[in-house]
């Protein structure tokens, strides 16, 4: 038997699945049909694609409406990977360090805005772990350590590779 | 000997001190992404793909092989040394070269997977040699309609046969598919799904999709669910065999090869299959004590077999890579990308117009198989020493070379905000049990698949009969419904 929740969450990534049909289908109707000699067009691989999509969502969700999807992992097997209970504070400071770094690259730097990633990531794991408050101590190690890492990163890239990538100023250093 | 001529102008080329500095980094960044956790070949290639706008397409083939290889060598180390199960490729390595680790002979499981994964891989790497010019050769006389069919047995089988569901493994492959419709098509050149966005007329990134998919879908899902898990590690002991080991392990390398190389040439891919069926031949064939050791104190031939076969499997997947341009594993879909960056589509012409590039690569595999017997043997202590960097550290550093990859590809900080879009798909799809090698499959072969549909459907005059009419594509369309159906009948008589 499933929790509740846990039906109502497969039913929600059945309607998603859903959802990215109907998306597919409704951008379908503006592409043309002109199909030359072969009989079908660029838009027959978009309708097959959003009526596949339709298809198994509909099957997800009865899935999710009859016991749950089929043949899942079972938790409970000896090698199954350990799962704790989620973390939530953990994900949103990996999230905000994702994104934030996304939001700073291009005014920072890369290696000052990666390493603020590194630092947020790395407490928002560290978290997870322990569940524990952590000091002003260690963000300075994750800060001095994601340094570490960005910049020979950021040098190696840009000088050996010639890849670009942003810098705070117009030195190639930083 | 019109091949060993080519063979040798490829050592010539693959031997340049520059070349051989590439396949060096390559293996040994390869041995370093299989031992770490949480980062795996397909994630390091594709975080790597920028380079190929700066790094010519000889050196950077020669660089990805590397990593490659080197991926299957060093993801041994881990799956003998740590008690959690790693990636499906060494998961039947971990079945008996953990039990070995525990009863204190984990230095000669690394040796025999390390010596195994050598005679396989140059076993195998002969195989292409011999046969990679003649399947190309072959192949040139396939028209659209057969190409088709084998693209459809490679879609289907990787979602739709591998894995534990088929609703779930068509969902992750239909949305692959979504993501490679957006952009121009292939044959009107008409814009589809781009919403009037010019970057997107070429299509979403590789890079993107793969590292979303992988390195960030695994670092959220580390920081979510894995928070207070630790794993052990196995004491490592002398990395040498004894007489007897030797003994016992030749044979099972040469059995794991003659069944690993065979499933890497059809395009069905996956290692699953090949290394459980090299096992289960080892158990069948050991006599006695040996038997008793399975699965109590580790039997040698349980690691050596299986991780031969995983070897073989890989090595020779990359004939129907190079000659028709079909990809059957997330790592090989990822390598298709490279390719088309360079404006090179692999396929039958491959051999005839990239000769030099083909065969510096196929050189380079033998070169790269030495080179990481010695990394592995000699080395494997400074390996092991990698499985000591705390996992808060290890996944912030993979998403800095995430952001490296995503970045770099198109310097547009958009990307990084779809590149954590991506991870929080893939941590849905992970959590849920939905496969993610059908999505990058899906996503590279899906346009390929079309075009090749929509020209043999003009060579039929829009009838579909065209697929029956030709005997070749008639056999493959057979073998497709084979494959869809017998692994059903065998499950349902259990």
């Amino acid at each position: 038997m499933l929790a509740v929740s846990d039906k109502q969450r497969q039913s929600a990534v059945a309607l998603g699945v859903l959802a990215l049909s109907v998306g597919l289908g409704w951008g379908a109707i503006d592409i043309s049909s002109e199909a030359g000699y072969a009989g079908i067009g660029p838009n027959f691989l978009p309708w097959l694609v959003a009526v596949g999509l339709a298809v198994v969502g509909v099957i997800l969700l009865a899935e999710a409406h009859s016991g749950g999807f089929r043949n899942m992992p079972d938790p409970l097997a000896p090698d199954a990977p350990p799962v704790s209970a989620p973390c939530w504070s953990g994900f949103v400071w990996m999230s905000g360090a994702l994104l934030l770094n996304a939001a700073l690259i291009t005014r920072i730097g890369f290696i000052l805005s990666c390493a603020l990633c590194f630092a947020c990531a790395a407490h928002g794991l560290r978290q997870a772990q322990s569940g524990a408050r952590q000091g002003l101590r260690s963000w300075l190690v994750d800060g001095a350590i994601g340094l570490l890492i960005t910049a020979p990163v950021y040098w190696m890239f840009t000088k050996f590779l010639a890849i670009s990538l942003p810098g705070l100023t117009q030195s190639g250093w930083l | 000997m019109d091949i060993l001529n080519q063979l040798i102008q490829g050592f010539a080329t693959a031997g340049t001190p520059i070349n051989l500095l590439w396949a060096f980094v390559g293996c040994a960044l390869g041995t370093a992404v299989g031992v770490l956790p949480g980062i795996g070949p397909a994630t390091a290639v594709a975080m790597l793909l920028p380079i190929t706008s700066h790094v010519d397409a000889t050196a950077s083939m020669i660089f990805f092989a590397g990593i490659y290889y080197g991926a299957m060598y060093g993801g041994s180390t881990t799956s003998i040394l740590l008690n959690t199960p790693g990636e499906t490729a060494s998961m039947v390595t971990a079945m008996e070269g953990n039990k070995m680790a525990k009863s204190g002979r984990a230095g000669a499981a690394l040796a025999t997977a390390a010596i195994g994964s050598f005679v396989a891989g140059t076993i195998a790497t002969l195989m292409v040699t011999l046969f990679a010019p003649v399947v190309a050769e072959y192949a040139v006389r396939l028209g659209p309609p057969e190409y088709f069919c084998l693209m459809l047995l490679a879609l289907l089988t990787v979602s739709a046969v591998l894995g534990r569901s088929t609703v779930r493994g068509l969902a992750s492959l239909f949305v692959g598919l979504a993501i490679g419709l957006v952009g121009m098509d292939q044959i009107t050149g008409q814009a589809r799904y781009t919403g009037g966005v010019p970057e997107l007329l070429d299509g979403v990134e590789i890079v993107l999709v793969a590292v979303g998919l992988f390195a960030v879908a695994e670092a959220l899902h580390a920081v979510l669910f894995e928070g207070s898990s630790h794993g052990s590690q196995n004491k490592l002991s002398r990395v040498s065999m004894t007489a007897s080991d030797w003994r016992r392990s030749l044979p099972a390398w040469l059995r794991g090869t003659a069944i690993g190389a065979p499933f890497g040439c059809i395009p069905a891919g996956g290692t699953e299959i090949p290394t459980f069926l090299s096992y289960a031949v080892e158990k069948k064939l050991a006599k006695g004590e040996h038997q008793a050791e399975f699965g109590k104190k580790g039997a040698i031939e349980g690691v050596a077999g299986p991780e031969a076969a995983n070897n073989a499997t890989v090595t020779t997947a990359l004939i129907p890579l190079l000659t028709l341009g079909i990809p059957v594993s997330n790592t090989t879909a990822i390598l298709l990308g490279a390719f088309q960056n360079y404006g090179i589509q692999p396929g039958p012409q491959l051999f005839t117009n990239s000769a030099a590039l083909v065969w510096a690569l196929i050189a380079s595999l033998y070169i790269g198989n030495v080179m990481l017997l010695v990394l592995n043997l000699p080395l494997v202590g400074l390996w092991v020493k990698l499985l000591k960097v705390p996992k808060p550290q290890l996944y912030a550093g993979i998403l800095i070379f995430a952001t490296v990859g995503a970045y770099g590809m198109r310097q547009s900080a958009f990307d990084l905000v779809l590149l954590y879009a991506i991870g929080v798909l893939g941590l849905v799809m992970r959590r849920f049990d939905f496969p993610t090698a059908p999505v990058v499959v899906g996503m590279i072969l899906g346009p390929l698949a079309e075009a090749q549909l929509r020209n043999a459907l003009s060579i039929g005059e829009g009838k579909w009969t065209v697929f029956l009419e030709r005997p070749m594509s008639l056999g493959l369309l057979g073998v497709v419904l084979a494959v869809l159906v017998l692994p059903r009948v065998f499950k349902k008589r259990g």
